[in-house]
């Protein structure tokens, strides 16, 4: 083994100082920076690598001797990224559609609540600029978030933190129409009170554009829901038929 | 002249389909046991790349030849299980008998006793 101390003292060192989750995190996000491998595949990939570093430890090799054969033998990040892509474009496409849906989803559900908190209190002066900003920083905080947690490798990790949602579509479509639901009925309560304050006898009338608006605001987001359910990742949505 | 009998990268991509669906044939399998299997099967003759291994999985899956679910291991980790479908046996018989044919002809020429299915 090239590069290996052969003194015991040095072993024993090398073994205490060896973090073995940080290489299978620093690897993972080599991973992740490859395009061709979705999410699914990249969790097969890393139990594939726990395998072969537990067979290779099991032989007698310490952690970063483990580690290192089983990522050469798993194979290049971008290898693996080009091969992924190779064997099926429309899936990589499909993922990063995903994606997209559910972070225009997020952006809007987030504007929806935004918009319920009554930052435009003050209109003018210093003050108005400043909650006009504040409210734009608020609307874009969900886009913000997700670039940080892209850079920084950690989207996985928070895919995984919302894993029972991502169980299944049902579970998917049911925690978004709920959400938007909850969203919409909160904002449609507070328009209902400000329009019967504001109704000057026209009640009927008042309440029929009411609906519609509601029935509108809502038709965005659930076209949404409907997009990201038929687009989701294949992972774990299915109970298989064996032959 | 070739030291050890290792397979053409060529040969072992034509086999990989009939050598998968054959082992999912006697039983669901992930892929790290599949390639020890393959491994140990061919005493180290066919060497897959670990990697390489589930774009190969993912098209036998996506022709619907095999299926897949992720299920927890003795391990407590959740891993991918393969299994073969119904479509699978189907393909792996003619896959069987098309291996077969140029098993036995080649047989014949080199003066090996022919197999039959």
């Amino acid at each position: 083994m090239a590069g290996r101390s052969q003194h015991p003292g040095q072993i024993m060192e090398n073994q205490t100082r060896y973090d073995l989750n940080a290489a299978i995190e620093s690897w993972r996000q080599e991973l992740a920076g490859q395009a061709g491998l979705t999410a699914e595949v990249r969790r097969e990939l890393e139990t594939h690598l726990r395998d072969a570093i537990a067979g290779f430890q099991q032989r007698g090799l310490n952690d970063e001797e483990s580690f290192w054969f089983a990522r050469r033998r798993v194979g290049q990040p971008q290898l693996l990224g080009e091969e992924f892509v190779k064997a099926d474009p429309s899936q990589v496409w499909r993922e990063r559609v995903f994606w997209m849906v559910l972070a225009c989803l997020i952006v809007s559900l987030w504007t929806n609540i935004v918009s319920c908190i009554p930052l435009h209190n003050w209109t003018s002066g210093f003050f108005g600029l400043l909650s006009a900003y504040a409210y734009v920083l608020l609307i874009y905080l969900p886009v913000i978030g997700l670039a940080i947690f892209l850079a920084k490798g950690q989207l996985n990790k928070r895919y995984y933190a919302l894993a029972a949602i991502f169980q299944s579509r049902w579970r998917l479509a049911t925690s978004a129409i709920v959400f938007i639901v909850v969203t919409h009925g909160s904002q449609a309560v507070m328009q209902y009170r400000y329009l019967i304050q504001t109704d000057h006898g026209r009640m009927a009338h008042t309440l029929d554009g009411f609906w519609v608006n509601v029935f509108s605001y809502m038709s965005w987001p659930l076209m949404l829901v409907v997009l990201a359910t038929w687009l989701m990742p294949r992972q774990n949505r299915k109970t298989p038929k064996r032959a | 002249m070739y030291k050890t009998a290792m397979l053409t990268k060529d040969l072992v991509a034509a086999s990989s389909k009939p050598l998968l669906l054959s082992i999912l044939a006697g039983g669901e399998s992930y892929g790290y046991e599949i390639i020890q299997k393959v491994r140990e099967l061919s005493g180290g003759q066919i060497e897959w790349s670990d990697g390489m291994l589930y774009p190969v999985l993912h098209r036998l899956e996506r022709d619907g030849l095999i299926d897949s679910e992720w299920k927890e291991a003795d391990t407590g980790r959740q891993r991918k299980y393969y299994f073969i479908s119904s479509d699978g046996r189907k393909v792996l018989k003619t896959e069987r008998q098309q291996w077969l044919a140029v098993h036995n002809t080649l047989g014949k020429l080199w003066k090996i006793k022919p197999v039959t299915i």
